[in-house]
């Protein structure tokens, strides 16, 4: 089952640049910027891969 | 807080944000001019590249923001083969390298002696509806929740834009509608400071990768690509690097700034305002699906969007049909050529580098009065006949 994947954003610094890239383009808008954190609402994503594709340095990954 | 009231609530302080401010309040109309951080401007997500030819109609003065002002750009094909294009032929898309983090604060001044209040650190939660018409915002002030009531608002509030969403205007984008970007500001790079650069093909696959000079050495050295051809995660900083590496000038230079970000190149969209809204800027997809620039076309659409709010609060009526009016003014302005730059890119990013270096190589010494799609086709035609074949449609 796809949607039982997690998704994972990797928002603690190491890669995320925080650009807001994801929040754009996520189609069910369930991704949030606030200056340094990045989150997500698990219970609307269905992890469909699009931020993964939109980040531009690799910090969101579906494990 | 208490809860507040104002004619017109525009939420986010970019350039659309604040050239609609300073108009609607010269216009005469109370204006609270949210922004969600603590500082204007900052941080900076933009190549710093902007045309000039427009900045006198929205009333910009240039200012200590400008870094370099330069003189043309030149296209790179993928063979290297440099086209050399001056102002007048680029139909001025080129003109200054900003300092963009000065170029927002001077826009937010400019908005406040016009009689606009900034309200920072103050972000939107969502949007306040009285049966079906937009009529304010829920926002957070330093934390602290309250209510703004308006007669218009218009939100300005970028590439990640809720405000649209939450009204339901269709500003979703398909991952053929956004280039996935990512730049370094560099020093100790070759660039030349009289022109913007432009690398094309697959070392960008659907978008370009960028040099922007920024004086003494300093240049932002950026990307964009396509998302739907992107095939593994973090491709915009793969092929950053990859090219990088691949021109010494650059790869001897030092980064000291990183700076990622969607951009959309999507075709017009269908409708930017509701009852008692109106979407501005990167909020209502107005970049050019060309160039990646978005600042002009949000600041002139701002410009309209501004004197249509003074106007819908002075008469109170800020319903779907008052609000034609910024609808038709901002596309009467700009939807022709968002439209027509959106099919040239729908052809741009299927072609091969051997196909961009035919382009280039057949516009070299062609004297160009003004650089359209019909015009560069034409020469293309007369030199590699087969090449415009597929491109009979713009003909």
């Amino acid at each position: 089952m796809p949607n039982k994947r997690l998704l994972h954003i990797e928002s603690s610094g190491q890669l995320c640049i925080y650009c807001g890239a994801c929040v754009g383009i996520c189609p069910l808008n369930c991704i949030y910027l606030d200056e340094t954190r990045i989150t997500f609402d698990e219970r609307v994503c269905t992890r469909c891969d699009i931020c993964v594709k939109a980040c531009p340095v690799g910090a969101i990954a579906i494990g | 807080m208490k809860d507040l009231t104002t004619d017109v609530l525009v939420i986010g302080a970019g350039p659309a944000g604040s050239v609609t401010a300073k108009f609607a309040a010269q216009h005469g109309a109370k204006v609270l001019l949210l922004e969600k951080r603590q500082e204007i401007g900052s941080p900076v997500r933009c190549g710093e590249g902007i045309s000039k030819a427009w900045l006198p109609e929205v009333g910009i003065t240039p200012g200590r923001w400008v870094n370099v002002e330069v003189e043309g750009a030149r296209i790179f094909a993928p063979n290297e083969q440099v086209l050399e294009i001056n102002e007048r032929s680029a139909g001025n898309e080129v003109g200054y390298v900003i300092e963009r983090d000065a170029f927002d604060k001077q826009l937010a001044i400019d908005a406040a002696n016009a009689g606009a209040e900034v309200m920072l650190k103050t972000a939107a939660t969502g949007i306040l509806k009285d049966g079906g018409r937009v009529v304010g915002a829920r926002v957070k002030r330093f934390g602290e929740p309250f209510e703004i009531r308006a007669k218009v608002t218009v939100g300005a509030d970028g590439f990640e834009s809720q405000v649209g969403r939450w009204a339901g205007l269709p500003t979703n984008l398909a991952l053929r509608d956004m280039d996935s970007c990512l730049q370094y500001r560099m020093t100790g790079v070759g660039s030349d400071d009289r022109y913007c650069d432009f690398y094309l093909g697959t070392c960008a696959p659907g978008g370009y990768v960028w040099v922007f000079p920024k004086g003494n050495g300093v240049a932002n050295v950026g990307i964009g690509v396509q998302v739907s051809q992107i095939r593994s995660p973090a491709e915009a900083k793969t092929y950053l690097d990859r090219w990088i590496e691949h021109h010494p000038a650059y790869a001897r230079g030092k980064t000291i700034d990183i700076v990622g970000g969607g951009v959309s190149i999507c075709a017009p969209i269908k409708q930017s305002v509701t009852a008692g809204l109106m979407l501005v800027g990167d909020a209502a997809r107005m970049i050019d699906p060309i160039t990646g620039g978005g600042i002009a076309n949000g600041c002139i659409a701002g410009k309209i969007c501004g004197e249509v709010a003074a106007k819908a609060a002075h008469s109170s009526d800020a319903s779907l049909e008052a609000l034609q009016a910024y609808e038709k003014g901002w596309r009467a302005k700009l939807e022709e050529k968002l439209y027509r730059n959106w099919l040239a890119k729908e052809k741009l990013v299927s072609l091969s580098d051997a196909t961009f270096n035919k382009v280039i190589d057949a516009l070299q010494g062609v004297k160009l009065e003004k650089l359209n799609v019909h015009n560069i086709l034409k020469a293309v035609h007369d030199k590699y006949p087969e090449v415009t074949k597929e491109f009979e449609a713009f003909l």
